[in-house]
C-alpha cells in the first residue's frame, strides 16, 4: 500500500532518447514529482512510475512506446486518473504514458454525426462542442467532468444513461493504437462490414492492456430535445424496484432510472448538499425520459402514476433545467456527501440481473452489518448496476481488512445472483481476485492468450485484469468439461458418406445435402464438441451454419455442422430485459415468445425473421436497426461459444452492464465461424413499441432520392431504420418509426416534412410489406461499398453500385453501407498489414488446429 | 538544532491538517476546472497533485523542501476554482495557505514580492508608495513605460496605468433625473467599509463610488479608523504570521465600530476576511474574528440585498468577469448580475470561460512570465471575442491584470468595477447623496 521507490532507474541513455523524441518538458523523471502519478481515482493502491512521458500526439506517443519497448520497460496507460479500479496504478519499475496533452477534438463532422478526438479529450467538452451542433455524445460517467475519451475506452464506461443508450463501445467506431511495440495501427469499423474480425470492439474495455488508443472515432446522435424529471419517495426499497419493473413492463424507456437508498438520503440531508429528499423515505426513485418535446409529458405522468401504483408515498415532477437539476441534485452529490461521512469511501461496483435487485441489497447490508461497516447504495437500477459505499478510515488497518472481505462478500453475493464483479469501473488492480468468481479456468486463459496476442512481451499495463495463474486445480468430475480435446493423429481424409456414418456412429445425427459434404447437427454442446472433434480426427474443415442446411455450402470444408438443433428460450424474469436462447432458435421465433411478455428483440434484416440467433451471431450482420438500437454487437450481453479444440466458453453474461475482463462476446460476433460455435446467446430485449409507422418515398431514379435521405439524416430525431433499394424498375427509401403513439405521430410530421410532399405514411402492415419486396432475400458477406454516413457518401454509393451492376441494390445509409447484387463485398477477412496479423493469433488462440474454414460465402442476392 | 525543530514544526503544521488533506478522495473531477492543469497538462500542476504533495509532506514520504513541492505550489495562481466542484468540499485555499507556509521556510519568495508585502503591511508605508504610484500613472509615465519596456517589466507599469479611472460618461443614455425604488430609502443598515490597502492607493475612485451607491441604497455607511490591509496576500504567499498580525489589527479596528454588515469592494479582501476566524484560530480573538467574518459582505450582496435601485439608462455591452475570489472562493454568484440588470440600457455579453482566472493572482505575471501570460492572453481573447464595450469585475488585481493585457495588445476595452457603472448610472439619475457630490472625471 506503500509507494516503494522506483525498483530501479531508467538508464540515462534510454532518458536521452526519450527526451529528444518527447522534449525536456513531456519527460518526468524526478522521484517527487511522479508522487502524483502514484495513484489514480482509487488511492488504496500507490506505486510510482519510474517515469511519465506526457506526449502531444500520436507520432511521438509511438516513438516513445517503441523506445521503451526495445528497452524493455513496460508502460502504464494513464488518462485523466479518475478510474476506481486502480488500472492506471503503475507495476513496479514502469512507465507511464499521459494523454493529458492529447487533448484536441480533430474533428467534427456535423452530416455524418462523426467526431475525431484525441484521446485525453474530456467526455464532457466533446458533449459540449456536439451541443452546438444539435447533437450529442451518448455515454457519460459520473466523471464526465473530467475523464477523458481515451480512458472510457479503456474501460468501456457507462455512466446513469446506458438503459437507453447504451455504452461506449456502442458509439466508437474507429481507433487509432499504439501498439505495444509501438506500431501504430487503425482498427475500423463494426464486424460483418468489413468482413475482418471485429478489433475495435474487442479493444475497447481492454483496459490498456492491448495498447494505447491516442485518437478515437466516435458516432454522435441527435441531442434530445427536451427532458422530464421525477422523484418519487418510497417507503419501502422492495416498492422502488417494483416501479422500476412496472415502468420497464409498460413499454417505457425512460434515459435514466435511478434509485438512492435511505442510507444514502440521509447523508445527503445532513450534509451541506441536502437536497429536500425525504429523510425518512426507504427509497428515492429518480426517472428522466428524453427525447423530442411531444409525448414527454405523456411518458412522465404515465410513469408517475406507475410509481404511485408502487406504493410511491410522494411523486415530484420537473420540467425546467432548474427543477430537474434539483430533482438530481441529491443523486449527483450521494458521492460527496457519502465521503463527509468518513475519511475514506469505498465506492463498490457490480452488477445483477434486475430482478435480483431486492434481494441482492439485502444480502449487500447484511454484509456490511456483519463486518461493521456503513453501507449505502447508490445505483442505475434501469440497468442493474449497483455502486454500495462503504465508510471507512483508511488510517485503521483493521477498518481496510473489513472493507476487503465485505468488498469480496458482496462481490460473491452479486455473482452468486447472476451479475458480475464490475459494470462499469472495470478489473484494473482492484478486482484482478475476483475474476474467478465470474470466470472460469478456460475462460481466464483464453483471455490470457488473447492479451498476448496483442502484447507477446507483456510489456503493456501488466498486473492488471487478469489474476496471478493459479496452480492447475486437482482432477475432479467437472474438470473433463473444460479441458481441450487430445488431438490424435490425422487420418486420411475420408469421403463424404464415411464421415457420415462416423458421426452417427457417435450419436450425432447427419442430414444429407443436396451436394457437398455432411451436415452434422449436433443436439447439445456436447454434440457440437464431438463433432469438432471427429473433424480434427480426420482432418477436415468444418463450416458452421445455422439454419441454411440446404444451400449450397461456402467452402471447401469437408464437413458442415448446423447448430439447428440447439434451441430453446429461456426468459428467466421479464423484468430483467434478457433473453437466453439457443443458437438454432430463428429470430421470427424468438420475437413471437417475447410478444407473450411485450418485449421484442431489435433484430431485423433480408431474411432476419427466418435466420437463426447463430447465424446473426457468428455473421454480425449490420441490422437495419443498428443506428437507434445498437448493432447486434451491443445488443448481445453473453454467449456459450465451443473453441475449435473443443474447449466451451461462457462469455459475458445476463447483465446489461459488464466490464469483467476483455470482451470476448463482441469478439465472436461477425467472426463468422472462424472462431468457434456459438450454441447460445444472451440478448438483451426492448419493451414492445406501442405505436409503428414507416414513411415511403418512391423515385424512378436512386440518385433522385440523395437529398432526401440528406434530410432524414439531418432530422433531429432518430428514426428505427431507414433503408433504400432500387434497381432498373425504381428506387424507394422507406423509413420506419417506433415509438408511443404520440412520439410516432410526431417523428412522421418532422421527417413527412423533411422528405417533401411525395413521401407516403403507411401502417405498420403496409410497411412491412415495402420492406419486404424492397429488401433482397440474401446479403452478401459483406457491404460492397461502405462510407461515412451522410447523403455525399449515398451518392457516391449509388455511383459506384451503378457502375458495377446492373442488378437491384440496398442500403442502409445511417450506417454507410450499400450491398449490390452481383458484387462482392470488399475487403473479406483480408484485414491489412497488422490487423490481418492480430486476426491470425486470434484465430490460433480460439482454433489452435485450425478445425474451422474460412468464412462461408453465402447465397448470391436474389 | 533550532533549524530543525522550527522545520519539523512546520511539517507538523501541514500534518495538523490530515483531516483536511484526507478528505481529497482523488476523484480528480478538480483537473479541468484548474487554469494550470487544463494548460499543462501535468498532474502535479492541478489541484488533486499538490494536495497529494502536501500530504506526502504530511506523511513524511516528501522532503519539505523539495524543488518540486516549491515549484507547484508556487505554480498555483490560487484561483480556487477547484473548491466548489470538489464533491468532498476540500479547503483547498486554506491548505494551499498552510503548505506554502512551510515551503517558504526553505526558500523565500523573490524580492519583489517581499517589497511587496512590506509595503503593504505598513500604512504609512502604502501610502508613500500610493502616492508614487499614482503620480507615475497621472504622468502617463506608466502607459510609456508600458509601451517601450519588455512584455515582463512592461507589465507593472501597464497594470498601473490601467487602474486609472475610465470615464462612464461618454456612454449614451437619457438623463432622466429620477432614481428607481428601492426596497428602503434609508435603513438598510450600518456598513463599515474595508478601505483597503492597493483599492485605497490607486483606486480611491472606487471606494468613492462604493460609498454613493450604498447611501443610494439606504445603507448608512461608516468610516472605520485604525484599519489596515487585510493580509490576504500576505497569507496567499504563505506568510500568515504577517497575516494574523494585519487580521488582529482589523479585527479590533471593526469591533469597535460595530457595524452590521462589513462592506467590501475587493473580492480578495471580502474572501480573506471571511477567512479571518480561520486565521486567527487559537487566537485570543479569536471570537472576535469569526463574528467579523460573519458580518462580510460583497459591496455587490449588498447592493442586491436592497434592491438595488435602478438608476438612468447606461446603454453599454459589458462582459461581466466574476473574480475568482468572489465566485470560487465566497461563491457568490448572483448578486453581481442583478445589480447589473438593475441598470438599464446595460447589456451582458457571453463571456467564454468567464469564471476561469484572469491569471492576475497578485503578482503572478511577474513571477510566471509564461504562464501567467499565457492564461492572461486567453482571457485577453475571450474578452475582444464577446464583443462587449466594457469589462466589468469586481476585484482591483483582476481589474489591472485584464487591463493591462487589452493595453499591451494595444486594445482600448477598458476594465472598471461594477459599481462603477452603477454609479454613474445614478450620477445620471441625479441621485447624488446628500453631502457627496459625483466626482469631476477628467
Amino acid at each position: 500500500v506503500t509507494s516503494t521507490p522506483a525498483a530501479s532507474n531508467l538508464s540515462s541513455g534510454l532518458v536521452r532518447d526519450l527526451v529528444r523524441a518527447l522534449g525536456a518538458g513531456a519527460v518526468l523523471t524526478d522521484p517527487d514529482r511522479l508522487l502524483v502519478y502514484e495513484s489514480d481515482g482509487l488511492t488504496r493502491y500507490r506505486q510510482r512510475p519510474l517515469a511519465v512521458l506526457l506526449p502531444a500526439d500520436t507520432a511521438t506517443c509511438a516513438r516513445a512506446v517503441e523506445l521503451l519497448h526495445r528497452a524493455g520497460v513496460a508502460v502504464v496507460p494513464r488518462g485523466a486518473g479518475t478510474g476506481l479500479s486502480g488500472g492506471a496504478v503503475p507495476a513496479p519499475g514502469t512507465v507511464v504514458v499521459g494523454t493529458a496533452r492529447m487533448n484536441r477534438i480533430l474533428d467534427l463532422d456535423v452530416t455524418s454525426r462523426r467526431a475525431r478526438v484525441q484521446a485525453g479529450v474530456v467526455n464532457a467538452d466533446l458533449r459540449a462542442a456536439a451541443r452546438i451542433h444539435g447533437l450529442t455524445y451518448a455515454p457519460d460517467p459520473s466523471s464526465e467532468a473530467a475523464c477523458t475519451l481515451g480512458g472510457n475506452v479503456a474501460e468501456n464506461s457507462g455512466g446513469p444513461h446506458c438503459l437507453k443508450y447504451g455504452v461506449t463501445s456502442r458509439y466508437v467506431t474507429g481507433l487509432t493504437v499504439v501498439g505495444p511495440d509501438g506500431r501504430v495501427d487503425s482498427f475500423g469499423q463494426a464486424p460483418g462490414l468489413a468482413g475482418g474480425l471485429d478489433l475495435t470492439g474487442l479493444f475497447v474495455g481492454s483496459e490498456g492492456c492491448f495498447g494505447l488508443a491516442t485518437e478515437i472515432e466516435v458516432a454522435l446522435l441527435p441531442a434530445p430535445g427536451a427532458a422530464r424529471t421525477l422523484l418519487a419517495a418510497f417507503g419501502r426499497l422492495e416498492a422502488a424496484g417494483e416501479a422500476v419493473t412496472a415502468i420497464l413492463s409498460e413499454g417505457l424507456l425512460p434515459a435514466a432510472l435511478e434509485i438512492v437508498d435511505g442510507a444514502t438520503i440521509r447523508a445527503v440531508e445532513a450534509s451541506v448538499y441536502a437536497a429536500g429528499y425525504p429523510v425518512d423515505a426507504a427509497a428515492v426513485l429518480v426517472v428522466e425520459f428524453d427525447g423530442p418535446e411531444p409525448g414527454l409529458d405523456e411518458e412522465l405522468a404515465s410513469a408517475a402514476q406507475l410509481c404511485r401504483d408502487a406504493g410511491a408515498r410522494e411523486v415530484r415532477t420537473a420540467a425546467t433545467d432548474a427543477g430537474r437539476a434539483a430533482l438530481w441534485s441529491g443523486r449527483k452529490k450521494a458521492f460527496g456527501a457519502m465521503g463527509r461521512l468518513g475519511p475514506d469511501l469505498m465506492v463498490q461496483d457490480a452488477t445483477v440481473p434486475r430482478s435480483r435487485l431486492p434481494e441482492v441489497l439485502r444480502a449487500v447490508d447484511e454484509v456490511a452489518t456483519r463486518h461493521g461497516l456503513r453501507v449505502a447504495n447508490v445505483f442505475h437500477a434501469g440497468d442493474g448496476n449497483l455502486h454500495p459505499n462503504l465508510v471507512f478510515d483508511r488510517r485503521d488497518p483493521d477498518q481496510v481488512e473489513r472493507v476487503e472481505r465485505a468488498s469480496r462478500e458482496i462481490m460473491e453475493v452479486c455473482v452468486q445472483a447472476g451479475g458480475t464483479i464490475t459494470g462499469e469501473h472495470g478489473v484494473g488492480l482492484d478486482k484482478r481476485d475476483y475474476m474467478r468468481l465470474v470466470h472460469g479456468p478456460a475462460e481466464l486463459d483464453l483471455m490470457d492468450r488473447v492479451r498476448q496476442v496483442f502484447d507477446p512481451r507483456g510489456l503493456f499495463n501488466p498486473g492488471k485484469v487478469l489474476p496471478d495463474p493459479s496452480p492447475p486445480p486437482a482432477p475432479s468430475a467437472g474438470a473433463a468439461e473444460a479441458e481441450p480435446v487430445a488431438i490424435p493423429p490425422t487420418r486420411p481424409t475420408r469421403g463424404a458418406k464415411d464421415l457420415a456414418a462416423v458421426l452417427e456412429a457417435e450419436g450425432i445425427a447427419c442430414a444429407a445435402a443436396a451436394s457437398g459434404p455432411p451436415v452434422a447437427l449436433p443436439d447439445d454442446v456436447e454434440g457440437v464438441r464431438r463433432v469438432l472433434r471427429v473433424a480434427v480426427r480426420h482432418g477436415v474443415q468444418v463450416e458452421v451454419v445455422g439454419t441454411r442446411v440446404r444451400e449450397a455450402a461456402g467452402t471447401d470444408a469437408g464437413l458442415r455442422l448446423s447448430t439447428g438443433r440447439l434451441k430453446g428460450v429461456d426468459l428467466h424474469d421479464p423484468a430483467d430485459l434478457t433473453v437466453s436462447v439457443g443458437a438454432g432458435t430463428v429470430a421470427g421465433e424468438l420475437n413471437r415468445r417475447l410478444a407473450e411478455v411485450g418485449q421484442w428483440c431489435a433484430v431485423d434484416g433480408p431474411g432476419a425473421e427466418n435466420r437463426s440467433m447463430g447465424g446473426l451471431t457468428a455473421g454480425g450482420d449490420a441490422l437495419a436497426l443498428a443506428a437507434a438500437f445498437g448493432g447486434l454487437r451491443d445488443q448481445l450481453l453473453g454467449m456459450t461459444l465451443v473453441t475449435g479444440d473443443g474447449r466451451v466458453l461462457s462469455l459475458g453474461g445476463a447483465v446489461v452492464k459488464n466490464v469483467a475482463g476483455f470482451d470476448l462476446v463482441r469478439l465472436a460476433v461477425g467472426s463468422r465461424g472462424r472462431l468457434g460455435v456459438v450454441t447460445r446467446v444472451v440478448l438483451r430485449t426492448w419493451p414492445r413499441p406501442r405505436a409503428e409507422r414507416f414513411l415511403s418515398l418512391p423515385e424512378n431514379d436512386a440518385r433522385a432520392l440523395v437529398p432526401a435521405v440528406g434530410a432524414a439524416l439531418g432530422a433531429p430525431l432518430l428514426p428505427a431504420s431507414l433503408e433504400v433499394g432500387g434497381g432498373g424498375d425504381g428506387a424507394e427509401l422507406l423509413v420506419r418509426m417506433l415509438g408511443s403513439a404520440t412520439q410516432v405521430d410526431h417523428a412522421t410530421t418532422v421527417l413527412a416534412s423533411a422528405l417533401g410532399p411525395r413521401c407516403r405514411v403507411l401502417d405498420a402492415d403496409e410497411g412491412h410489406d415495402r420492406q419486404a419486396r424492397l429488401r433482397p432475400s440474401t446479403l452478401g458477406r459483406s457491404p460492397c461499398f461502405a462510407e461515412r454516413p451522410s447523403a455525399a457518401g449515398m451518392a457516391l454509393m449509388i455511383e459506384r453500385a451503378r457502375a458495377a451492376s446492373s442488378g437491384r441494390f440496398w442500403a442502409l445509409p445511417d450506417q454507410g453501407l450499400l450491398w449490390a447484387e452481383g458484387v462482392e463485398g470488399h475487403g473479406t477477412s483480408e484485414a491489412a498489414g497488422r490487423a490481418a496479423m492480430l486476426e491470425e493469433g486470434l484465430r490460433g488462440v480460439f482454433d489452435p488446429d485450425g478445425v474451422f474454414a474460412g468464412a462461408p460465402v453465402r447465397g448470391k442476392s436474389s | 538544532v533550532t533549524r530543525t525543530r522550527e522545520e519539523a514544526d512546520r511539517t507538523r503544521a501541514l500534518a495538523a491538517e490530515e483531516e483536511h488533506l484526507l478528505s481529497c478522495v482523488h476523484c480528480g473531477f478538480c483537473l479541468p476546472a484548474c487554469p494550470t492543469y487544463v494548460r499543462l497538462g501535468d498532474e502535479a500542476d492541478s489541484p488533486r497533485g499538490r494536495l497529494h504533495l502536501m500530504r506526502a509532506v504530511a506523511e513524511g514520504r516528501l522532503d519539505p523542501a523539495s524543488n518540486v513541492l516549491h515549484r507547484h505550489l508556487d505554480r498555483c495562481l490560487g484561483c480556487r476554482a477547484c473548491e466548489p466542484v470538489c464533491p468532498s468540499g476540500v479547503p483547498y485555499g486554506h491548505l494551499l495557505e498552510r503548505a506554502r507556509e512551510v515551503t517558504r521556510a526553505h526558500r523565500s519568495p523573490p524580492l519583489a514580492v517581499r517589497i511587496l508585502l512590506a509595503l503593504l503591511a505598513r500604512r504609512s508605508w502604502t501610502r508613500v508608495a500610493s502616492w508614487a504610484a499614482r503620480l507615475v500613472r497621472g504622468s502617463g509615465l506608466a502607459g510609456a513605460a508600458a509601451r517601450v519596456l519588455p512584455r515582463r517589466w512592461g507589465l507593472p507599469f501597464a497594470m498601473l496605468a490601467a487602474s486609472a479611472p475610465t470615464d462612464l460618461r461618454a456612454w449614451p443614455g437619457d438623463v432622466t433625473g429620477a432614481m428607481g425604488e428601492g426596497r428602503h430609502a434609508t435603513g438598510s443598515g450600518r456598513v463599515a467599509l474595508l478601505d483597503g490597502c492597493v483599492q485605497r492607493g490607486i483606486f480611491g475612485h472606487v471606494n468613492r463610488a462604493t460609498v454613493r451607491v450604498l447611501r443610494a441604497n439606504g445603507y448608512d455607511v461608516l468610516t472605520v479608523p485604525g484599519q489596515k490591509c487585510c493580509g490576504a496576500l500576505h497569507a496567499h504567499a504563505g506568510d500568515l504570521e504577517g497575516a494574523r498580525a494585519l487580521a488582529r489589527r482589523n479585527v479590533e479596528a471593526f469591533r469597535i465600530a460595530d457595524p452590521d454588515w462589513i462592506g467590501v469592494n475587493a473580492a480578495g479582501c471580502g474572501a480573506a476576511l471571511r477567512e479571518y476566524g480561520d486565521l486567527l484560530e487559537g487566537d485570543r480573538l479569536e471570537h472576535e474574528a469569526r463574528t467579523l467574518a460573519s458580518r462580510v459582505r460583497d459591496v455587490s450582496e449588498l447592493l442586491a440585498a436592497a434592491g438595488p435601485r435602478g438608476g438612468a439608462p447606461v446603454r453599454v455591452d459589458v462582459a461581466w468577469d466574476p473574480p475568482c475570489h468572489l465566485l470560487h472562493a465566497q461563491r457568490v454568484h448572483e448578486p453581481p448580475l442583478q445589480v447589473l440588470e438593475a441598470i438599464p440600457g446595460v447589456v451582458r455579453r457571453d463571456l467564454a470561460r468567464a469564471s476561469e482566472c484572469c491569471g492576475g493572482a497578485g503578482v503572478y505575471g511577474m513571477t510566471h512570465p509564461g504562464l501567467g501570460g499565457r492564461i492572461g492572453g486567453d482571457k485577453t481573447s475571450a474578452l475582444l471575442e464577446s464583443g462587449a464595450e466594457l469589462v466589468v469585475t469586481a476585484n482591483p488585481g483582476c481589474q489591472m491584470q485584464m487591463g493591462a493585457g487589452l493595453l499591451l495588445d494595444g486594445r482600448r476595452l477598458r476594465v472598471v468595477h461594477l459599481v462603477e457603472i452603477l454609479d454613474e448610472s445614478y450620477r445620471r439619475a441625479g441621485a447624488a447623496a446628500p453631502g457627496e457630490t459625483h466626482e469631476e472625471r477628467a
